[in-house]
């Protein structure tokens, strides 16, 4: 028995030593590759949901249009992740929502990135549903029911706007934390009276529910949430010609949304897997804005004339503030500060 | 099989002996050290670990986001405690309340887990049969990582209570059923043939030698099983379990609130180290001998 167990102790350090090793060359390759010596790297974050970075991202635009850079795409579940990444100084570039982006700039985080995008406004593709059978016709009734979000997400803070709107106080109903693919298994179930939540698992929900509000609605009603791009400064700083470059690139795919959405929805069935109808819904169901739209008075304005997106994202800061998720609100300014009006310099 | 399991008895009793004859002649030296110096030595080192800590905090080479002082959590620990603090603790329950909703859940789940694990682990021991057949699934069930089969278990249960206990039940019976199964098919068989010749049935062999000779390695297995059972909670409680340590954990996570986060595992950690001390002292209890030969 001794003997046995100590060759066996050998062979397993062997084999341990040897995984080690090979995992220790892997990570040497991986951080090889990532920042050679002759070239710039372009770490990008992006989501898994159709937006016009897919298509960026699908027909290899921004390597095209950056010969000599090392572009690498990343995907994340969320922006909560996101901004750990940027903290701890992993990322350049990422596309983000509108609620962890107010997140950011507020203290304690204050993670030195700029919005220099609006990819998109969220639209009907975020939507509160209600099962067909609870009974529920308006807001007002949702007292006392259960009803199902992603916490921190865009989709949370339009379930509480609503909310607010309606006058209903949020401690009356019962709010669950669930991620779109549990949402859709409790809501089979019948676990759940309802949910806020975005496509495609709402497409799943509205066939046998009915949609109270979706956040086109909420919107118009000065709620709305956003999906952006956020660079980091030092990063705009030393390479303002990717920024611009990323512009460009996904100006294009904005317009090429307007223009012809299959082009798009095609990328997009490519990248994520989900049926070019399906994509072609999901793009269909949120509001795109080509960069001189961006610059209208209602979103980034002109730097001499700052638009209102600024108090859009102060007002989401005040949300996270009341659920005590950020230390404090800091001055509008701070929120001028953190936008970049979305101009190409070179004037392209 | 059995000549370990004596050998072992004989290998844990020997130190025992030797050490409490070495205490009793080396009584003035040993004073120090017995009775200052253990929890002494420990709290001087965790006070260093926390010096150095906050040191490396306050030299901010990351980002108090990332490594946040030690000072920062004990504020959370405050913070979360007070149930009058606008948020009624964290995101409306407090610290404590969190830890007895996430206690509860452990209990069942490891309740229910000992109960299965024991049953199946005699029936394992006794039926060679039983064993050749159930001993890879059991070990099959312990290689799965217990987020993976939470997805199953929520879409068959639910979003309530029921897949947290049963994730953590199956989490914990397969270090019972197996420790069981091995501590009986190691008992002594001239134990058996003894009570055997002795008159005694098949049940009272069970239940009167079988059992209590098992008894220190099932209750060891019942240690691994409430570890394996509380170090899954957090992954519990990623459905829905807002309510519990661990979807503080997460959710503190969710806005980078490091501080919180770090205030959960250590709660974690610290009442993990209470039950496990809890369940030695039970073991103690329940098997005298062991140990003293």
């Amino acid at each position: 028995m001794p003997t046995s167990s100590r060759i066996s102790r050998r062979d397993a350090l062997t084999l341990f030593g040897g995984i080690a090793s090979a995992s220790a060359l892997a990570a040497c390759g991986v951080g090889g590759s990532g920042t050679p010596p002759s070239t710039t790297s372009v770490r990008i974050a992006f989501q898994n949901f159709a937006d016009s970075t897919l298509l960026v991202k699908d027909q290899g635009t921004l390597e095209r249009a950056l010969p000599g850079h090392t572009v690498t795409w990343t995907a994340f579940d969320s922006g909560a992740s996101i901004n750990t990444a940027f903290l701890s100084g992993a990322l350049d570039i990422a596309v983000i929502g509108s609620s962890p982006t107010a997140q950011a700039i507020c203290p304690p985080l204050g993670i030195p990135y700029q919005v220099i995008e609006l990819l998109n406004v969220i639209g009907s593709s975020e939507a509160l549903v209600v099962r067909a059978g609870s009974g529920i016709t308006a807001l007002a009734e949702l007292t006392g029911h259960k009803i199902a979000t992603p916490f921190s997400s865009t989709a949370h803070y339009s379930l509480l706007a609503a909310l607010d709107q309606a006058g209903v106080d949020p401690g009356g109903v019962t709010l669950v934390d669930l991620e779109p693919q549990n949402i859709l298994a409790a809501w089979q179930r019948g676990d759940i009276d309802g949910a806020y939540v975005w496509t495609p698992t709402l497409s799943t929900l509205r066939r046998d529910g009915t949609t109270l509000i979706d956040s086109a609605r909420l919107a118009e009603a000065g709620k709305p949430t956003m999906t952006f791009a956020v660079a980091h400064n030092d990063f705009i700083a030393s390479h303002p010609d990717v920024v611009d470059a990323w512009l460009t690139a996904t100006n294009d795919a904005i317009t090429q949304i307007g223009r012809d959405p299959a082009v798009v929805a095609e990328a997009v069935h490519r990248q994520l897997g989900i049926s070019g109808a399906d994509a072609l819904a999901q793009l269909d169901q949120n509001i795109y804005l080509d960069l001189d739209q961006q610059r209208g008075a209602d979103y980034f304005g002109s730097t001499a004339a700052p638009g209102a997106l600024a108090d859009r994202l102060r007002d989401t800061a005040e949300f996270l503030f009341q659920q005590k998720k950020v230390d404090s609100v800091p001055e509008l300014a701070t929120f001028r500060a953190a936008l970049r009006v979305p101009e190409v310099s070179d004037g392209s | 099989m059995s000549a370990q399991f004596t050998k072992n008895a004989l290998d844990e009793a020997a130190p025992a002996r030797g050490w409490s004859r070495e205490k009793r002649t080396r009584r003035d030296y040993r004073h120090w050290s017995g009775v200052f110096g253990g929890p002494l030595l420990g709290l001087v080192a965790v006070l260093a670990l926390l010096a150095v800590w906050q040191l490396l905090a306050l030299a901010r080479i990351w980002p108090e986001q990332i490594v946040p002082p030690p000072t920062r959590v004990w504020e959370q620990l405050l913070v979360t405690t007070d149930p009058h603090n606008g948020q009624g603790g964290y995101a409306g329950a407090t610290l404590w309340q969190r830890l007895a909703v996430s206690l509860r859940r452990v209990a069942y789940g490891s309740g229910y887990g000992i109960v299965i694990g024991v049953l199946l682990g005699l029936v394992m021991g006794l039926v060679p049969v039983v064993r050749v057949v159930v001993a890879p699934l059991v070990t099959f069930l312990r290689a799965l990582p217990p987020l993976a089969y939470l997805s199953l278990l929520v879409i068959w249960f639910g979003i309530d209570e029921e897949p947290k206990v049963y994730l953590l039940m199956l989490a914990a019976f397969p270090p019972v059923a197996v420790a069981t199964a091995a501590a009986v098919s190691g008992v002594n068989r001239q134990y058996v043939e003894a009570a055997r010749a002795l008159g005694a049935r098949r049940r009272h062999v069970l239940g009167s030698v079988v059992l209590p000779a098992a008894a220190p390695e099932i209750l060891t297995g019942v240690r691994l099983a409430v570890g394996v059972a509380y170090s899954s909670v957090v992954a519990a409680e990623t459905v829905n379990g807002a309510d519990g340590i661990g979807g503080m954990v997460l959710n503190a996570q969710r806005y980078n609130q490091t501080a919180v986060v770090l205030l959960g595992l250590f709660v974690i950690g610290i009442t993990g180290l209470v039950i496990d001390a809890l369940i030695v002292a039970v073991r103690r209890l329940l098997s005298p001998w062991r140990g003293r030969a």
